[in-house]
């Protein structure tokens, strides 16, 4: 079907060109490894206090080193008119966003696999038996903040100031992302009972759903010209 | 001339005139006739703005939203108009009901500020406007513009239950909903000059929508006359 090759073949261009560069993955990763740095010299913490915090300068990690890969992903369309192809290419709009919501997602997935390890290292966490649980709550928050950043990285690579409007713009709408993965993250991390904090795992999954189906619709719009 | 422009111009005045006397006898009664509260006290009175102040951000947005999914739908550069000033003047009752919901939080709380579920989506909705208000100032093809804002503040409006859902969630402090579907948990005394109050806002929000709508459609007149402005779509 034509709608799964559009996907198939806008995420293997972006995993082509990001294999070949790499200057998505390793800004992305430098990024989150200076603010691991800031942190743990900001803050200083004993191993309660790092229980508390751990799981929200995580997120902080990942929601930072997202806007600086979400904020790039349309900027590559835009060299040599491929927008422009893109637009007038009889192909599904919405199969567009879903493959560049997919590539977006795998960047960031590698990124968190890459610096979790690095978190529980500086930090001294011990959470092995958890992995599963933390990698499922990654999965759904990673995909919340990238079902709207690139939705709205469509959108602002074609103003100006889009570097400063694009974060001004996504965080706020992702406060319940940012939320729902803290708490869980630290219901995980702290290894309580599932009970106390599957809310927020769904929560996630409500809004991811949401807003997959939102952004999906709205895509249309946004390349209407 | 667009219907909606000389609908506002006819209606307008009648508006503003009605918001000020709705507002001149809700402000008589909320401060003079009204009852001090058994345990506030006349702290209590503030509530007679802020829960108006409340109410009307959240029409704002309301009519940001329909007039967002209309202008996706119809193209209308009037409504696009109406979206831009419906926003502004909410981010306006946004900032009004935290400043008041502050002063009132000082006695009540014996604190400014607290990241309570109410206080803080009421924040995360101020801040979604504002992000609405700067990408509009930010780009200069209106056409596109009015797009990429109605696409804005759909998404924030679809986001805004979300947020208050999990803000709720994670900690919550705020007196309970007074009027209730359980039945009215605020006598009579209260509750009529809080009606007036709100209708009031109401009527001074519509009064100020239509005259920045106008004020907005003017502007863009007049860049169309220039011939600055690429779509005609005004003239």
């Amino acid at each position: 079907m034509i709608f799964f090759r559009v996907i198939r073949w806008i995420v293997w261009k972006d995993l082509l060109s990001e294999i070949r560069s790499r200057e998505n993955i390793s800004s992305m990763f430098f990024f989150a490894l200076i603010i691991i740095l800031i942190f743990s010299l900001s803050l200083s913490m004993d191993t309660e206090m790092v229980k508390e915090m751990i799981p929200g300068i995580l997120w902080i990690a990942f929601s930072f080193t997202g806007i600086i890969g979400l904020g790039k992903s349309f900027l590559v369309e835009t060299q040599n008119d491929c927008m422009e192809n893109l637009l007038m290419a009889p192909i599904p709009k919405g199969a567009v966003y879903l493959g560049k919501l997919l590539g977006n997602f795998l960047f960031m997935l590698v990124v968190e696999i890459i610096i979790f390890p690095l978190f529980v290292i500086f930090f001294n966490l011990d959470i092995f038996g958890q992995i599963p649980m933390i990698m499922l709550i990654c999965f759904l928050g990673t995909l919340g903040l990238a079902a709207m950043g690139t939705l709205l990285s469509a959108m602002t690579v074609q103003i100006k100031a889009r570097e400063v409007m694009f974060p001004l713009m996504l965080l706020p709408l992702v406060v319940p992302v940012i939320i729902g993965a803290v708490e869980a993250t630290k219901g995980a991390i702290n290894a309580d009972p599932l009970k106390l904090y599957q809310q927020w795992i769904q929560l996630l999954a409500v809004f991811d759903l949401v807003f997959l189906i939102v952004s999906y619709w709205l895509f249309e719009f946004i390349l209407e010209d | 001339m667009h219907k909606l422009i000389k609908w506002m111009r006819r209606l307008e005045g009648w508006f503003g005139l009605a918001a000020g006397i709705f507002l001149i006898v809700g402000l008589y009664m909320a401060l003079v006739t009204s009852p001090p509260d058994y345990y506030q006290g006349e702290v209590v009175r503030i509530m007679y703005i802020h829960v108006p102040f409340a109410q009307t951000s959240l029409l704002a947005y309301l009519v940001l939203f329909i007039g967002s999914l209309w202008y996706l739908w119809k193209k209308d550069p009037v409504v696009d108009n109406l979206n831009h000033a419906a926003a502004g003047v909410g981010a306006f009752f946004t900032i009004g009901e935290l400043l008041t919901g502050s002063i009132w939080g000082k006695p009540a709380w014996n604190t400014w500020w607290t990241w309570d579920a109410r206080l803080t989506s009421a924040l995360v909705l101020l801040l979604i406007l504002m992000a609405y208000l700067m990408l509009r100032m930010f780009m200069d093809d209106h056409v596109k513009e009015a797009r990429y804002a109605a696409i804005v503040a759909i998404i924030g409006f679809v986001d805004l239950p979300i947020v208050y859902f999990s803000v709720e969630w994670w900690r919550t402090i705020h007196q309970p909903l007074s009027v209730s579907q359980r039945g009215l948990a605020i006598s009579q005394e209260i509750l009529i000059p809080l009606i007036v109050m709100t209708i009031g806002f109401y009527l001074l929000f519509t009064y100020m929508v239509m005259v920045r709508t106008r004020m907005l459609y003017l502007g863009h007149l007049l860049e169309a006359k220039k011939g600055r402005l690429l779509s005609q779509a005004h003239l």
